[in-house]
């Protein structure tokens, strides 16, 4: 006796075509998805086969919102005060089962503990949140484009993510100012328009449901299931500190020589201006030293020495013939090398006494 | 035996499937020994003065990761006791087998061989073979021996929307 047996009833398609396929997304199951089960049976009553019979329920798969923001480096961006395109960058991640919009606004914290160590203590300018146009995970200045959301991110779908600011002038050192960059779960569906924001369903109904299931990045104001996302980045301020100390000694008279000199008509003097980096910054450069001779005093041509070397703060007197002197305003001038944090160098000139 | 025949080759033809079902579908009513009912639930856990308890509701609200349960209740409505009752059960695409059970037997290749899940392997690409796992499982299928008239029963699996 054979066996047999029919499929009968309403069975999906889907649930017969793709035997065991196993979707790749992360994001699970599409909304919108209809899952029938469905059972073929066969039996026998008194040896003789029978007909088998199946029966099916279909459900529907809601769309389960779910959104990251993560800030990309785990390290504050290292500014310079005045810098302008200073940029923090952060990777956006859809991880429902469905096509959304993610609103997106970059706020500052005000006080407070930074992301990464340290207490935010200024704010930043013209703060502009740019997406990675055009994919390689830097930003570029006129290409990619400034937005207010995220259009149309598929399931799974990630976007790098740019807030881009200025900084002030006149900070020093170790100033932090603290962004936050908050996604919001928005509905999808309209290529080119902001969805409105996605919130739970009240009711539940046999159609495609919206269940909130986000997690929180553990910043104020953004909690579990709210269809919000927040991460932090830091823009810290490293900076050159300058000092310079001024000393003359007299090296000749004409009366003593250079054996215990006095300040007398026709004595030599010489200037050392110390310049001085302050460890724990960023290496200075473009440094000009000018310095104007006192009346009374002639400069003495050819006598400014660069880039020279300190003992304590007084200057060894060595260093590069260079630098000007301008008669007119009686002003001495040179430009020094770069000078790294934690280092120094010197202008030397030397004058006399009319 | 010819028509049946080739009812059962349309099972397994997508182009053929809505034939085989207005064929087959009115013949259903006339004859069955055997009613069954098809029912999917939703399995939640909560907590109720700080047991935890799960409950079955109806899925209305299913999102990725949900624990469903699926069952089908057999009930033998005719006088004739009904042997060899054969249930398969392909698993529906968006779903995965959540634990295997020995009130069934599974397959991992379309429903061309059942058995235990323990010892089965399935074709890891280059690798070569590894043993099956839960989300392996394609179709499940219970035999029951024999139903007594009147007799009823359920069965179930548990599993997980993908």
């Amino acid at each position: 006796m054979k066996r047999t047996s029919r499929l009968l009833g309403a069975a999906s398609a889907i649930a017969l075509v793709a035997l065991g396929a196993t979707p790749a997304l992360a994001a699970g199951t599409t909304a919108g998805t209809d899952i029938t089960n469905t059972v073929s049976v066969s039996y026998q009553v008194g040896g003789v086969s029978q007909t088998a019979e199946t029966d099916s329920d279909t459900f529907t798969v809601d769309r389960k919102v779910n959104l990251t923001v993560a800030e990309v480096g785990s390290a504050a961006t290292i500014v310079s005060p005045g810098e302008t395109l200073a940029v923090t960058t952060f990777q956006v991640t859809n991880l429902s089962n469905d096509t959304i919009d993610i609103g997106l606004a970059a706020t500052q914290q005000t006080g407070g503990a930074a992301a990464f160590g340290g207490t935010d203590n200024f704010d930043v300018t013209s703060v502009t949140i740019y997406v990675d146009t055009n994919g390689n995970g830097t930003y570029d200045d006129g290409t990619d484009q400034a937005v207010t959301y995220l259009d149309e991110l598929a399931a799974d779908g990630t976007k790098t993510v740019f807030v881009v600011s200025s900084v002030p002038s006149g900070l020093a050192t170790n100033d932090i100012a603290t962004v936050i960059l908050t996604g919001q779960a928005e509905a999808g569906g309209g290529a080119g328009s902001e969805g409105a924001v996605l919130t739970s369903a009240a009711t539940n109904t046999s159609g495609v449901d919206t269940v909130l299931a986000d997690g929180n990045g553990g910043l104020s104001g953004d909690a579990d299931y709210d269809g919000l996302y927040s991460a932090a980045d830091d823009y810290k301020v490293l900076t050159a500190a300058l000092t310079v100390v001024k000393s003359s000694k007299i090296v000749s008279d004409p009366v003593n020589g250079t054996t215990n000199p006095k300040a007398i008509p026709g004595a030599v003097i010489e200037y050392c201006i110390a310049v001085s980096n302050a460890a724990g910054g960023t290496t200075a450069t473009g440094i000009t030293v000018t310095d104007v001779v006192p009346s009374d005093l002639t400069f003495v041509a050819g006598s400014i020495k660069l880039d020279g070397t300190l003992t304590g703060s007084v200057c060894n007197a060595d260093g590069t013939a260079g630098g000007t002197y301008t008669a007119g305003t009686t002003t001495v001038s040179g430009t020094l090398s770069d000078i790294a944090a934690g280092s120094d160098g010197t202008l030397v000139f030397q004058a006399t006494i009319d | 035996m010819n028509k049946v025949a080739h009812i059962f080759k349309g099972l397994f033809s997508v182009a053929s499937l809505c034939a085989a079902i207005l064929i087959a579908a009115p013949a259903a009513h006339a004859q069955s020994a055997v009613a069954l009912d098809g029912k999917v639930k939703v399995e939640r856990t909560e907590t109720v003065d700080g047991e935890q308890r799960t409950v079955l509701a109806e899925p209305t609200s299913v999102v990725p990761g949900d624990k469903l349960l699926f069952t089908t209740a057999y009930r033998n409505t005719s006088a004739e006791p009904v042997e060899n009752f054969i249930v398969t059960n392909p698993l529906p695409r968006a779903v995965m087998l959540a634990e295997a059970d020995d009130s069934f037997e599974v397959s991992v290749d379309g429903g061309a061989s059942f058995g235990p899940l323990a010892g089965m392997m399935i074709a890891d690409g280059e690798a070569g073979d590894r043993p099956a796992k839960p989300e392996d499982v394609t179709h499940i299928r219970w035999t029951l021996p024999l139903i007594q008239p009147g007799e009823e029963g359920v069965l179930e699996y548990h599993a997980i929307v993908r």
